[in-house]
């Protein structure tokens, strides 16, 4: 599948990156697009191309074929000229710029990213019966396949960890109906990122599906009977009987590389980068799992190990290792969002820390809870678990950018806020103020307008690696982004205009450039006023949105979830006839779970 | 306006406007879990969403695509599965504007 090199023939190349996980081969094909003619080389031990990791859950339990879990088309390799080295890098020489693979053999760079991932933390190493056929550390996708073999045979299965990863676990195995017994070491699910009566919910409902779960509670050793699992044995004195034991405690940076530098590369719970993804070695980058990033935050250092962070490292050390402009505006706050059970949770920036400087309002009304953590009139932290997963790109942007919530500040509670409304609604005010002031914006408040400004209030509350000149930012949050002296004494509305003109310029080219959209020239010229509009597409009625058959919902094998066709207990609120019938000519979804969400349903909620 | 959309019976109103950086933005946090796919219900071929990602972003648009963006009619039924919280019809909507523009027109 990946094109093999022999060695022999390339001693050397422009680019080298290590790792062909997602953040390794975004950069090699951006690196590609940037730089034509550069050479291009990814040296990996790993026995397969690029996945998409976080849908191997799905493809555990039989949803995804293994095709399917390619993260870019089979041979974009091959068609990007990007030459695939399957070797393993055991040290860096960087003061004469090679990397040394197994057997010594020496191969030069002339920009280097270690992308090297993570690995999983696993169980103790002294755990007595770890090594029982059926203890399996979920990580890899040979451990997903493995686990994938598995399942016809499980009755009961045991899951430790108290993560996202091990409730992801857990609702794959309740989709299967295998009982599960879920060892969480605190008292709280996710104690890092949400606070009790998040954990609460979460707990409760995982709970109601099936799952049995035990807080406080570790593995202190595995029992086998010929050499397979057959129970574990708690810290409360418990047998819980099961053939099959899942590992899902977190992951490890790998910053091996990091040791094997000749010279010091700072490494701390991953390898320190900078917003450029430069490590302290010159000419190595950085990116991915392994790489820990500072959050503009609380100023600590930490690797954001999920998805969408590791593809915008990918491309921000691909335009810094070809030496071009990163077009990106900065990575900005931690985003989390992934399904649990039923909920989807959302975790922008920090909504648990902050307690003294920020205020915090919750709302946990009709089965969800938000939780927004706000500082001087301005987001920090936001919290979600509800059904509907909401457009977290947005909220991030929300906090990223700085924006003034007070007048959306309920929708976000009550988790109905429009994002694409809102947004639309900005570059209209922007437009309106361009045509109304005939100014346009200033040159220097175009260019880069969020590299010359703090893209996220520095808040007091820092973690251990804030430095003091924070308390000084602090005081000067409420002009965060208004730091041009042009705007010094606009008022209110005008820096959001202000703003929102940044917006517009950032935003180009709009989504319908052509055909759809005024032309803003033209209309300037003529002096009409300019109101960008969202477009309305009116559609035929009865599209409705509902779940679909989702891994998410659980499955009808097991009796507590079981909700039956036209069983109303569940639903909210009834439906009337009309409904009922357009309802019954809807698709049928395999799905009927009992959390299944009916368009009605959202419509009601939307309108209320 | 929005509002009048969601009553019951009526004719449902979709907002189909996300900045071209927007949808970037949203195709890079792909999971590619495949539950947009799976709740679809005007998908035929079989379409992996690594090349419907691809094509979406930049590139020629291939037949399988093209024939999927033709038979989309924007119903949303893929935002309410997301685990991540995208919106496929605006992506969809840029695939569709992308393929006006390349000469999938007619």
């Amino acid at each position: 599948m990946t094109r093999q090199v022999k060695i022999q023939t390339v001693d050397g190349a422009e680019i080298v990156i290590v790792g062909n996980g997602i953040a390794g081969l975004t950069a090699a094909v951006e690196a590609r697009k940037l730089a034509p003619d550069k050479r291009i080389v990814m040296i990996t031990d790993q026995n397969h191309p690029t996945i998409n990791t976080p849908a191997l859950k799905q493809f555990a339990i039989g949803k995804l074929t293994r095709e399917q879990l390619l993260a870019y088309p089979a041979g974009t390799e091959r068609t990007q000229r990007i030459h695939v080295i399957n070797a393993r890098v055991e040290e860096i020489q960087a003061q004469k710029k090679y990397v040394c693979l197994t057997g010594g053999r020496g191969f030069g760079y002339e920009s280097l990213l270690i992308a090297t991932g993570s690995v999983a933390t696993g169980l103790p190493q002294n755990l007595p019966g770890r090594d029982f056929d059926g203890v399996l550390t979920l990580h890899r996708l040979n451990d997903y396949l493995d686990m994938r073999r598995r399942l016809s045979e499980i009755e009961d299965a045991v899951v430790v960890g108290g993560g996202s990863h091990a409730i992801e676990t857990v609702v794959s195995l309740l989709y299967w109906g295998i009982r599960v017994h879920w060892l969480i070491r605190s008292d709280t699910f996710i104690p890092r990122m949400l606070d009790r009566p998040a954990s609460d919910m979460v707990l409760e409902r995982i709970r109601r599906a099936g799952a049995k779960v035990y807080t406080q509670t570790e593995v202190i050793g595995v029992v086998g009977r010929v050499g397979s699992v057959n129970g574990v044995v708690t810290n409360q004195h418990q047998f819980l009987p099961c053939q099959l034991v899942l590992v899902c405690t977190g992951t490890t940076p790998v910053t091996a590389l990091a040791a094997h530098c000749d010279l010091p590369m700072k490494s701390k719970h991953g390898i320190l980068v900078d917003d450029q993804l430069r490590t302290s070695v010159r000419d190595i980058y950085s990116a991915g799992d392994v790489a820990a990033l500072k959050d503009p935050q609380t100023g600590g250092y930490a690797p954001r190990a999920q998805w969408y962070a590791a593809v915008l490292q990918g491309r921000i050390a691909a335009a810094a290792m070809t030496g071009s402009v990163a077009s990106e505006e900065g990575f900005g706050v931690p985003w989390h969002a992934t399904r649990l059970g039923e909920l989807s949770m959302l975790t922008v920036g920090n909504p648990l820390q902050l307690h003294d400087t920020a205020t915090t309002l919750t709302d946990n009304s009709k089965g969800s809870y938000r939780r927004l953590s706000i500082v001087d009139d301005r987001l920090v932290g936001y919290l979600s678990l509800s059904p509907l997963q909401p457009d977290g790109l947005a909220i991030k942007r929300l906090i990223d950018e700085g924006h003034s919530i007070s007048h959306i500040k309920k929708a976000l509670l009550k988790g109905n806020f429009d994002a694409r409304k809102y947004f639309s609604h900005q570059r209209t005010y922007a437009a309106h103020y361009m045509v109304h002031t005939g100014t346009l914006p200033a040159p220097g408040a175009l260019e880069s307008p969020i590299k010359t400004q703090p893209l996220v209030h520095t808040l007091r509350e820092t973690g251990p690696l804030g430095v003091p000149e924070e308390a000084v930012m602090r005081s000067s949050i409420k002009s965060g982004v208004n730091t041009h002296s042009l705007y010094d004494t606009s008022t209110h509305d005008d820096l959001i205009q202000q703003k929102t003109l940044l917006f517009f310029e950032l935003n180009e080219p709009l989504f319908f450039e052509e055909g759809f959209a005024p032309d803003l020239a033209r209309q300037q010229q003529t002096g009409m006023p300019c109101v960008i509009e969202s477009t309305l597409v009116a559609l035929p009625s009865n599209t409705s949105r509902r779940t679909s058959g989702s891994l998410w919902s659980y499955s009808d094998k097991l009796p507590a979830v079981k909700a039956k066709p036209g069983n109303s207990q569940f639903i909210i609120f009834p439906r009337s006839e009309k409904e009922e019938r357009e309802h019954s000519q809807a698709r049928v979804h395999p799905s009927s779970s009992l959390w299944s969400y009916t368009d009605k349903h959202v419509a009601v909620k939307k309108g209320h | 306006m929005l509002k009048s959309g969601f009553k019951a019976g009526a004719t449902n109103v979709v907002m189909l406007h996300k900045t071209v950086p927007q949808v970037a933005q949203e195709l890079h946090a792909c999971i590619g879990c495949n539950e947009c796919l799976l709740a679809c219900p005007a998908v035929t071929d079989s379409i992996t969403i690594d090349v419907l990602n691809r094509e979406t972003l930049s590139g020629p648009i291939s037949v399988p695509v093209a024939r999927f963006a033709r038979s989309c009619y924007q119903c949303g039924a893929c935002v309410a599965p997301c685990p991540v919280g995208l919106h496929r019809d605006a992506m969809m909507m840029w695939l569709k504007v992308r393929m006006l523009r390349s000469g999938w027109g007619e």
